[in-house]
């Protein structure tokens, strides 16, 4: 049989076909080449810190493993037994050790950084500099893409196996409002969420697509790039920088008033633990960085909106203050640091190691201070 | 508005739309105000050099044609060079020419006040004063008609694809088809689609890319080992090829799409074995221009073998110092034209029948890494802020040579990456001798390059809108 003509209905059909196969075989090649050596929270290397967890969704997967690099970081990430970020075993309580537990999200996590300059395990070094007989362990109990709810549930699963002394809840008060207006499904079991009450639409099964493949990621990201620079009236602010509206969408008191809910929660489940309670509110890149303040409230007056820099940390301490639990705002003592080296990093809204530094002194100040129980094993410390 | 911008995306997708249903006369006007609109989008001041420069050369051609005597000739051909080349000299060189004025000035302890003037370089200024010197000049050499269409001239030399860094085109080339009814084939939008998706793949995935390499060598007051310079210097290379010959790429393209042909301006440069033909296959129309209009005339190589090593030597320095106005550009031409005169020193050697002219595929590739070096070399001159820093990365490639740190790694891996698509594909088309080789290929083979290019230009291409080199010339 010949084959047909060129400028036929037929050849060029032929073509589309060719064409549509060569860029289907590409597009596995790439996928797998970025799969392989991609620095990506995509990548399978990284998702591998991750294992699927019927109430929370997800969670740590105890004893992974994985070497994390991107342009700007290069971390080695070690989960423990226990499923939190440490090099070691969390083990039995030793009777002159007391243990601090670090609730939070992916600023808690600091993948981006090695274990040892986390501001968890500075805070550590800073408590145990003192001296005294008394060991202080911080528990890095931070997971990527927690909200209020999900360190609440996983608050309740682990407690009795930390037995803490204190327990510090960071807020991320970019977007924790709204995630825990996200994560509200969760509270009566439904572990799969929003995503659940949406149901399978195509909508969704394309965007799960788009989620799991590392080539469309990036090509979403370059379209929104570029319809963002065409229509930056017509694109409303991001769900985060709702927190920091002028006028705030309705589920941002919602999801506050969801936060201060699921804090309660704790504070109470740790003081059935013999534990007290205190909130960290972590502030925002653009609170403190002002080239991405102003990059930010621009696009922001473009779609028609008002950004107030520090409306979502103003609206957290508000929403927190009938509580009796000892708060602390960090964005003070970060733009004390300034002008300095960077304090976050710019392709992410994570802290440099310099960042956590300053964070761990903010911290060590505060639990110095208001912890009751560490002011009594160590006098001499100022308040 | 730069090619790698969505403003230039929209502004030729709304510009070909109406473009393709115009008749000719209309499609002109069309061009003009495009092309005027292009230009104006930099800075709409500027846009008066442009007119008046095109009113200018329009009526002195004009007026060369009609002109009886030759004495009248020389005076309008005059007049023009004079307008083109006062126009050129003051708002590229004056800043240049009263800084080295005054330092020259306090060495000799004379303090002078000058008055500061702080002359702003209008993009693409050295690209079209040559455009319409060259029209003169053809005029006067009864090489070309004048045009007594002053639309189509304007066209001419403002027509957007070249208007701000080239290719640097004559008369006989584009004018001529303003001047006619365009047809555009299905073999020119098949080529010219292909030239864009090229030009932006070697703008955003290779030169853009390679940009923050380059730059981390030659940031000034950094110090690196030998291995290191020179591997920044290989990324400049690349970086300086691929911005430009993407620019020209996208100017071809997109004019293909308009059924008009501009002439290829870079053809494996990288790929040569002597100065020669470097200048033969780097930045093609600017080389050509400089032999036409002022090698030759300065007799070229008529003359005594003295005469023309001096001829060789003037046109390369002053093909440096059209680059910009920086003592490393005159630099760099007096390294080029050097190179040039030691080269023609050599071809009356007895060894350079061995090494070019019956030469082994030993000698060849040896002759060929050496003219690459020997063109790195010069992009370090090139691409250095100061005579200082020309200095201090020779001694570092010279003295300094120490491979293994960590940096070379960081270097090295990126620069394989973005370079090897690139010299993949120009080896293809050196191979085959046509810089257009690619979508004549087979079809699998062909898809297959449209996929790759497509891929890793979104996947890994920098958008960040970084202009391009050449504008500031």
């Amino acid at each position: 049989m010949s084959p047909p003509a060129a400028g036929t209905g037929s050849h060029r059909l032929r073509r589309l076909a060719l064409f549509a196969a060569v860029l289907a075989v590409q597009f596995a090649l790439f996928e797998a080449a970025l799969r392989t050596w991609g620095s990506s929270e995509a990548a399978p290397s990284f998702q591998g810190l991750f294992e699927g967890d019927p109430v929370l969704g997800y969670r740590l997967r105890p004893g992974a493993r994985t070497h994390f690099a991107t342009s700007e970081f290069a971390a080695d990430i070690a989960i423990n037994g226990d499923g939190f970020r440490d090099d070691e075993e969390l083990g039995p309580k030793a009777a002159n050790e007391r243990r601090v537990v670090l609730l939070g999200d992916s600023l808690v996590l600091s993948v981006q950084v090695d274990f040892g300059r986390t501001f968890g395990e500075l805070l550590e070094r800073r408590l145990n500099a003192r001296g005294g007989p008394t060991r202080y362990r911080v528990v890095n109990a931070g997971v990527q893409g927690f909200g209020p709810i999900e360190e609440q549930l996983f608050f309740r699963r682990i407690v009795d196996r930390v037995s803490p002394d204190l327990v510090i809840v960071v807020l991320f008060v970019g977007n924790d409002a709204e995630e825990a207006v996200g994560s509200r499904p969760k509270l009566s079991g439904d572990s799969r969420g929003r995503a659940a009450a949406a149901g399978d639409s195509l909508i969704t099964r394309v965007r799960r697509l788009v989620r799991r493949s590392m080539v469309l990621q990036i090509l979403r990201l370059r379209i929104v790039a570029a319809t963002d620079r065409v229509t930056p009236r017509m694109a409303p602010p991001e769900p985060p920088l709702q927190s920091y509206a002028a006028a705030p969408a309705p589920r941002i008191a919602e999801g506050l008033a969801i936060a201060r809910r699921s804090i309660e929660d704790i504070a109470a489940v740790a003081s059935r633990a013999g534990a007290p309670t205190m909130v960290a509110l972590m502030p925002a890149r653009f609170q403190v960085d002002d080239p991405d303040y102003q990059r930010l409230t621009q696009a922001v007056t473009q779609a028609g909106g008002e950004l107030l820099r520090d409306g979502a940390s103003e609206r957290f301490d508000r929403a927190l203050a009938e509580l009796p639990l000892p708060r602390i705002d960090l964005l003070p003592a970060l733009r004390r640091k300034l002008p300095g080296p960077d304090l976050f990093y710019q392709t992410t809204v994570h802290l440099t190691p310099r960042g956590h530094e300053v964070v761990a002194g903010a911290l060590d100040a505060f639990v110095a201070e208001q912890w009751p129980l560490y002011r009594q094993e160590h006098p001499l410390t100022p308040r | 508005m730069v090619f790698n911008s969505l403003h230039f995306v929209w502004f030729f997708l709304v510009v070909y739309a109406a473009y393709r249903v115009l008749p000719h006369r209309a499609q002109n006007w069309l061009l003009l105000i495009a092309s005027y609109y292009f230009y104006a989008s930099w800075d709409w001041r500027f846009l008066g050099l442009l007119l008046a420069s095109t009113l200018v050369d329009f009526s002195c051609a004009l007026l060369l044609e009609r002109a009886a005597t030759p004495a009248r000739r020389r005076t309008l051909l005059v007049v023009s060079l004079a307008f083109n080349l006062t126009q050129l000299g003051f708002f590229k060189y004056f800043n240049f020419f009263s800084d080295n004025l005054h330092t020259l000035f306090a060495a000799l302890g004379w303090q002078l006040d000058f008055v500061t003037l702080r002359v702003l370089l209008p993009v693409g200024i050295s690209f079209y004063t040559f455009v319409t010197m060259s029209y003169v000049i053809d005029v006067y050499r009864r090489e070309t008609p004048a045009t007594r269409n002053l639309l189509d001239f304007a066209v001419f030399v403002a027509f957007f694809p070249h208007l701000v860094a080239g290719p640097i085109l004559r008369a006989s080339t584009l004018l001529s088809q303003i001047a006619r009814p365009r047809h555009v084939s299905r073999d020119q939008l098949r080529d010219g689609a292909w030239l864009i998706a090229w030009g932006y793949f070697q703008k955003v995935f290779v030169a853009d890319n390679l940009a923050s390499l380059a730059n981390t060598v030659f940031e000034p007051g950094t110090t690196h080992t030998g291995v290191n310079v020179l591997l920044g210097l290989y990324a400049f290379a690349f970086q300086i090829y691929g911005d430009f010959a993407g620019y020209s790429n996208i100017a071809r393209g997109t004019s293909k799409l308009m059924g008009i042909e501009l002439i290829e301006n870079f053809r494996f440069p990288y790929l040569v074995r002597t100065p020669q033909e470097f200048w033969r296959n780097w930045h093609i129309s600017l080389s050509t221009w400089l032999r036409d209009y002022l090698y030759i005339p300065l007799g070229g190589s008529r003359g005594t073998e003295w005469q023309t090593r001096r001829n060789l030597f003037a046109t390369m320095v002053l093909g440096g110092l059209w680059h910009g106005a920086a003592w490393t550009f005159v630099l760099w031409g007096v390294y080029q034209g050097a190179l040039l005169i030691a080269y023609r020193a050599a071809s009356t050697a007895r060894a350079y029948r061995r090494l070019f002219v019956e030469a082994s595929p030993l000698a060849k590739v040896a002759t060929w890494a050496l003219m690459f070096h020997l063109t790195c070399y010069g992009w370090l001159i090139f691409r250095s802020r100061s005579a200082n820093q020309i200095a201090t990365l020779t001694a570092s490639l010279l003295t300094d040579f120490a491979p293994g740190s960590i940096e070379t790694e960081r270097l090295l891996i990126p620069l394989l990456l973005y370079s090897t698509p690139l010299l993949l594909v120009h080896a293809c088309e050196a191979w085959f001798d046509d810089g257009l080789i690619v979508p004549k290929l087979s079809a699998g083979v062909r898809y297959s390059l449209y996929a790759a290019t497509f891929y890793l230009t979104m996947l890994f291409g920098n958008f960040g809108g970084a202009e391009f080199i050449y504008f500031q010339f």
